[in-house]
């Protein structure tokens, strides 16, 4: 049985000394890309894309998701899963609107905050501590959460009225600055923030030791338990504020606002470069993904298409994705091991003419 | 030269007498949850718990899960822990087979199996051969899915005797979920039981449940060993699919509209009901008794909690906790004993 | 006093003092002894080698200087200070420096702050990025590499990897410094580099304990060699006091083993013929033809693609060039499971991830391989392997020997055994056993290697991967020397000898 030294490994021969090609460079910066092409395709065939109202409101419905996306995308990069980032935003929500009729904002969003908190918490501690897999901790919080949620409102969604209800939700909405309303500009510092955090503090860059080796950072003298659960914490945190300021804005929390969010978040936080693995990704490629898919999505609407066309093609996506990523970690795994003189031996021989 | 061990003895021996204990150790648990039933309405807190009608529905909702779970046990089995795409095959297989009702009863039927068996494979093809993390992707598919009824027949529900005229077909789906052999036994229960012989047989009494288990209790060894490891997956997760479309027919067939909301909150319910029945997650461990002892703890369970005017949500905020809390137990006490099971 | 001239280098003498002293350190494991009353120095500013086979007890005796044992018998000196080092972060403070074959680094993150962990530069509450790069870019230099310290790891080659690892550890500026095996995966070029800089750290006054099985290499950067042998020292010796056959032959040593009788062993027909074996950047073109009854064994040092040739040939993998015939048929294209239905097996260098299923039963695992044969009528039925479970855990005196006992809580040397009950279940043709007795005791490697010769004389053809040279002496009929990825040298039975085979790994290519 033959198989001609060809193609596949040339590729691989490359990489492997070649760290600039041009492939390697587009593998990393893949998500600017994507956003790019999305953009001008958008922009240039989308019917009334490409004005002040429809990017605001881009910017506007996609603040919470990539508020959401902050915490999580952290999570992911400690090589963990957390499903229970839709249900917690809407619980906290429901917490800061119910509240407020009898503790007004002031007292109810801190609350709401904190019970985000602790969510992130408790999954932190069942996943560091009683060490059982992050995924079926989430799922089971994910349904705890419903439940709860579900029994403070009694089934029904919170809605508010009021003079100040209605003015901080306008004042929310409404552009200060040029296509920035308050509530996105919130969103704009929080991601700054989470940028410089994650990117550039000793804790942020613990967060990708403990996600790329977890003995190598034990070893180093990390405290792989405290980052895990700080991650979980930040997560969920996150996830309540999102829910929190959105609700704001609308004035209302409906039970089921923050299911859609988990997938998008998901989806947006692995297509933007943050593998289930861990170690690697960051902040600003994720809120890049859920921009890019926000425009997709908001596109096709535009183009005509129902909603029903946008639930369906944010699925394939999702599932395009990690069957790209489970298909590239297959490929991976047949060559670890490789040594480079034998590939060089080969290709020496390739190249000598046939006797 | 020997050694002496200085290892709990408890872990040292699988003990076919150990594991047919607690397998009792679940029924027991149901059985005990049977007696709290009757002992709350003899305290007066609830009422009707003991009346056939009652009775009945436990038998009907244990059914329905039971086929589910079952199916689905063999995907815990093989160490992929779930199937969170399972509501969302059940609407789809369930509101293709009304749809398909038109052209009478039996292209009903197919329709829903091809549906169904195709998600089936694709999930073991992907997670098998490919290796993806099957919680990422059947979560995937489940909104694939969703997308695609979303797509096709949007928001609307179908109606079987809407759909078509044909009076016959429209009373064979009916009686899916309605006929019942000497007015107790229902179709999914019988189905359910016969599910359950047969998958404990598969798992126990046949080549593939023996190498299924070494697949689920250490994968690289399974593939070192010659054995097919993502054959095993693939069937894994076709079963499952098999067990799933069917309860697609009889949920449908139950609440008589196919819809794209039939089968929600089934996959974390047929998970609870597994691990409550001693297959941990880790895979390789458990039985298919065991999952139905666990099937009818959580069908106790449920029903007592819904007499005692316990709300639906409250009750997930339980599930959820049970869920977690045997979960935990299982990892911390195997832990402890020295045998790793996350 | 443990200074010498080497190659025109010379340390001075007022830099010397003993940086380590070991003195009658010991460390048991319950089923053996792995390092026994050994005594053990190193200079400030020496390179000295530690040499002896597997199992010897270098590493261990390395792991105790590591703080991997708080249980160890005997004194440790530091600088003339008597320490306890009973955790890695104690003998990490003390200005120990490992640098082990497995690579300690986290494959996505970047090397720069691989080389840095822990310890990056700050600047107020953020990280010194600048400064950071440019520390790398110093460390790496230090090993002579030149690469952008932003890549991860998983973007560099092996080599390079290796090297960044070194440069890791000696940022952490060790007064003692020790490489295990640091060669294994790098060129003629990068060793000659590595070894410069070795020179270059000694000269500093480092003292270096290098560990290797090489002795080209021990002969060309050490200052000092100390051979082990079973858990005890024998001898130490200044490097050009001493010839490399000397060292093998303290390696070797005059063991009890010489005198096994070797059984005669009638080689029946050709059984197994491997034709221009490749997998790419594996190993290639590899050419075996194995008989009945015979042993054949594969020597070399890791990294040279043994275990790789035997997931070839006993189908895990696929192969890209060549052919497999068993018995005149060819395997090609043929998935393990029906290999194993042929008769051809394998088992693996893992026992604890790939050979056992260490939370299932011992007869789980003994029939693991067997499963499609057990049939009671139509139905499976795991009795009816029991009886050959129940016979193979006799022959191989595995204990405890209940079938029903868990395979994780068997000693090392039982697992081995019951890895090679599930084998022999298959009553193998040919059977490739990988390492098939490490990390065992003597009673169990005995047991072993009596199974194993009388597999051979019922007909079974034994293809053994080994790095104990004694069990390739005592066992095999002809060795073949793999290096690199290829075949190099055949060794008839008269030619072996553990030192003859010590030698020929030892040597160069011979293209």
């Amino acid at each position: 049985m033959q198989r001609l030294y060809g193609a596949w490994d040339e590729m691989i021969r490359k990489k492997l000394s070649d760290k600039n090609s041009l492939l390697s460079l587009g593998d990393r910066f893949r998500i600017y890309i994507l956003f790019g092409v999305i953009f001008l395709f958008m922009s240039l065939f989308a019917p009334r894309f490409f004005n002040t109202y429809n990017l605001t409101t881009i910017l506007r419905t996609v603040s919470m998701n990539v508020t959401i996306a902050l915490g999580f995308t952290i999570v992911m990069i400690c090589g963990e899963m957390d499903l229970s980032i839709g249900r917690t935003a809407t619980f906290a929500a429901v917490i800061a609107l119910t509240l407020q009729k009898h503790l007004g904002y002031g007292l109810s969003i801190p609350i709401a905050v904190l019970a985000g908190a602790l969510v992130g918490l408790f999954n932190g501690v069942l996943v560091a501590k009683v060490k059982i897999n992050s995924f079926i901790v989430t799922i089971g919080t994910m349904t705890i959460l419903q439940g709860a949620t579900y029994t403070i409102t009694g089934g029904n969604s919170v809605s508010l009225s009021g003079d100040t209800v209605f003015a901080i939700s306008d004042f929310l909405a409404k552009p200060i600055l040029p296509m920035l309303p308050p509530r996105v500009i919130l969103t704009i510092l929080f991601v700054i923030m989470f940028h410089l955090f994650v990117s550039n503090s000793q804790w942020g860059r613990n967060f990708y030791m403990v996600g790329g080796n977890r003995t190598t950072a034990w070893l180093a003298g990390i405290n792989t338990d405290r980052v895990t659960i700080t991650a979980f914490v930040l997560s969920s945190t996150m996830a309540a504020v999102g829910g929190i300021l959105f609700a704001m804005e609308s004035s209302a929390a409906t039970l089921n606002m923050g299911d859609n969010s988990l997938m998008y978040v998901v989806s947006a936080t692995i297509i933007g470069g943050t593998a289930m693995s861990g170690g690697k990704g960051g902040i600003l490629k994720s809120v890049i993904a859920v921009l890019s898919l926000e425009m997709l999505y908001t596109g096709t609407i535009l183009f005509g298409f129902g909603n029903e066309v946008k639930i369906f093609i944010s699925g394939l996506i999702l599932a395009l994705v990690v069957l790209y990523e489970a298909y590239a970690s297959y490929k991976h795994e047949k060559t670890i091991g490789q040594r480079a003189e034998l590939l060089d031996e080969l290709a020496q021989m390739a190249a000598r003419p046939k006797v | 030269m020997n050694v002496a061990q200085k290892v709990d003895t408890r872990a040292l021996r699988t003990n076919r007498f150990s594991k047919v204990l607690s397998t009792v150790g679940i029924y027991a648990i149901a059985a005990l949850f049977l007696l709290l039933g009757i002992l709350l309405q003899s305290m007066g807190l609830i009422n009707n718990f003991m009346t056939s009608q009652n009775l009945l529905n436990i038998v009907d909702a244990v059914s329905l899960l039971g086929i589910v779970a079952v199916g689905m046990a063999f995907i815990t089995y093989s160490g992929h822990y779930a199937d969170l795409s399972a509501p969302t095959t059940i609407a789809l297989t369930g509101i293709v087979s009304v749809e398909l009702l038109r052209y009478g009863f039996i292209s009903a039927m197919v329709g829903a199996f091809v549906v169904g068996l195709l998600i089936g494979v694709i999930n073991g093809v992907v997670i098998g051969k490919f290796k993806a993390n099957p919680i990422i992707w059947t979560l995937a598919m489940s909104y694939v899915t969703m997308g695609i009824i979303r797509f096709i027949w949007v928001n609307k529900q179908i109606y079987p005797d809407i759909i078509t005229d044909d009076v016959r077909a429209v009373m064979l789906f009916d009686n899916i979920y309605r006929f019942r052999l000497f007015n107790v036994l229902s179709l999914p229960l019988i189905f359910m039981l016969l599910l359950v012989v047969a998958g404990q047989f598969i798992l126990k009494r046949t080549p593939f449940g023996a190498q299924l288990k070494i697949t689920g209790s250490a994968k690289r060894t399974a593939k070192f060993s010659g054995i097919n490891v993502e054959l095993m997956v693939t069937l894994a997760f076709v079963i499952s699919a098999f067990t799933t479309t069917v309860a697609g027919l009889a949920i449908t067939s139950l609440s008589r509209v196919g819809a794209y909301y039939n089968g929600a909150g089934y996959d974390f319910r047929a998970v609870t009901a597994i691990v409550i029945g001693g297959m941990t997650l880790a895979g390789g461990r458990g039985s298919i008794i065991g999952v139905l002892g666990g099937t009818l703890v959580i069908g106790l369970m449920n029903n007592i909690m819904t007499l005692l005017g316990v709300g639906t949500f409250s009750q997930d905020i339980i599930r959820g906790a049970i869920f977690i809390m045997v979960v935990g137990i299982n990892a911390k006490t195997l832990r402890s004993m020295g045998r790793d099971d996350t | 006093m443990g200074i010498s001239i080497k190659k025109g280098k010379s340390v001075s003498i007022d830099s010397i003092g003993l940086a380590l002293k070991m003195v009658g350190v010991g460390k048991r494991y319950p089923a053996t002894i792995a390092v026994d009353n050994v005594d053990f120095e190193v200079y400030a500013g020496e390179v000295h080698a530690l040499v002896g086979e597997n199992g010897a007890g270098k590493t261990t005796l390395m792991k105790m200087l590591a703080g991997s044992f708080n249980d160890y018998t005997g004194a440790i000196f530091i600088n003339d200070k008597m320490v306890r080092l009973s955790s890695p972060s104690i003998a990490k403070s003390y200005g120990i420096g490992m640098i082990y074959q497995e690579l300690s680094l986290a494959q996505p993150i970047s090397i720069a702050e691989n080389l840095l962990v822990g310890r990056l530069p700050r600047k107020g509450l953020f990280i010194d990025r600048e400064k950071m790069v440019r520390e790398a870019k110093r460390l790496l230099k230090t090993v002579g590499l030149d690469l952008d310290p932003l890549l991860p790891i998983e973007d560099i080659s092996q080599h390079e990897a290796q090297l960044v690892e070194i440069a890791k550890v000696l940022g952490t500026n060790p007064c003692i410094l020790v490489m295990d095996e640091p060669t294994s995966a790098l060129s003629r070029e990068e060793v000659d580099r590595l070894f410069a800089i070795i020179a270059k750290l000694r000269n500093r006054g480092m003292a270096i304990v290098y560990i290797s099985h090489h002795l080209p290499e021990v002969f060309q950067v050490a200052d000092r060699v100390t051979v082990m042998r079973d858990a005890k020292k024998v001898a130490t010796k200044n490097i050009d006091e001493v010839t490399r056959e000397e060292i093998v032959h303290m390696m070797v040593g005059k063991s009890i083993k010489e005198l096994y009788k070797r059984e005669e062993r009638q080689m029946g027909k050709l059984r197994l013929e491997v034709k221009g074996l490749s997998r790419y950047g594996f190993f290639h073109n590899i050419d075996i033809r194995l008989h009945e009854g015979e042993i054949l064994g594969i020597c070399g040092l890791s990294g040279a693609g043994r275990s790789e040739l035997a997931q070839v040939i006993c189908g895990v993998e696929q192969a890209d060039e060549g052919s497999v015939v068993l018995d005149g048929e060819p395997l090609d294209g043929l998935s393990m499971a029906k290999r194993v239905v042929r008769g051809l097996g394998y088992l693996t260098e893992d026992r604890k991830l790939e050979g056992l299923a260490l939370r299932l039963a011992m007869d789980d695992n003994i029939l693991s391989s067997v499963i499609p044969q057990l049939k009671q009528g139509v139905v499976y039925n795991k009795k009816t392997g029991w009886p050959k479970a129940e016979k193979l855990i006799k022959e191989l005196s595995i204990y405890p020997s209940d079938l029903d006992r868990t395979a994780g809580n068997l000693s090392g040397g039982n697992q081995q055994k019951l890895l090679l009950a599930k084998w022999m279940a298959i009553n193998p043709k040919v059977l490739i056993l990988d390492e098939p007795s490490r990390g065992v005791d003597v009673g169990a490697k005995m047991t072993i290697h009596e199974t194993i010769e009388r597999l051979a004389r019922e007909g079974s053809s034994i293809l053994i991967i080994s790095s104990d040279l004694p069990e390739l002496v005592r066992l095999a009929d002809r060795v073949i020397i793999m290096r690199k990825g290829h075949f190099t040298k055949i060794m008839e039975q008269d030619e072996c000898s553990e030192e003859s085979l010590l030698l020929a790994a030892n040597t160069e290519m011979i293209v």
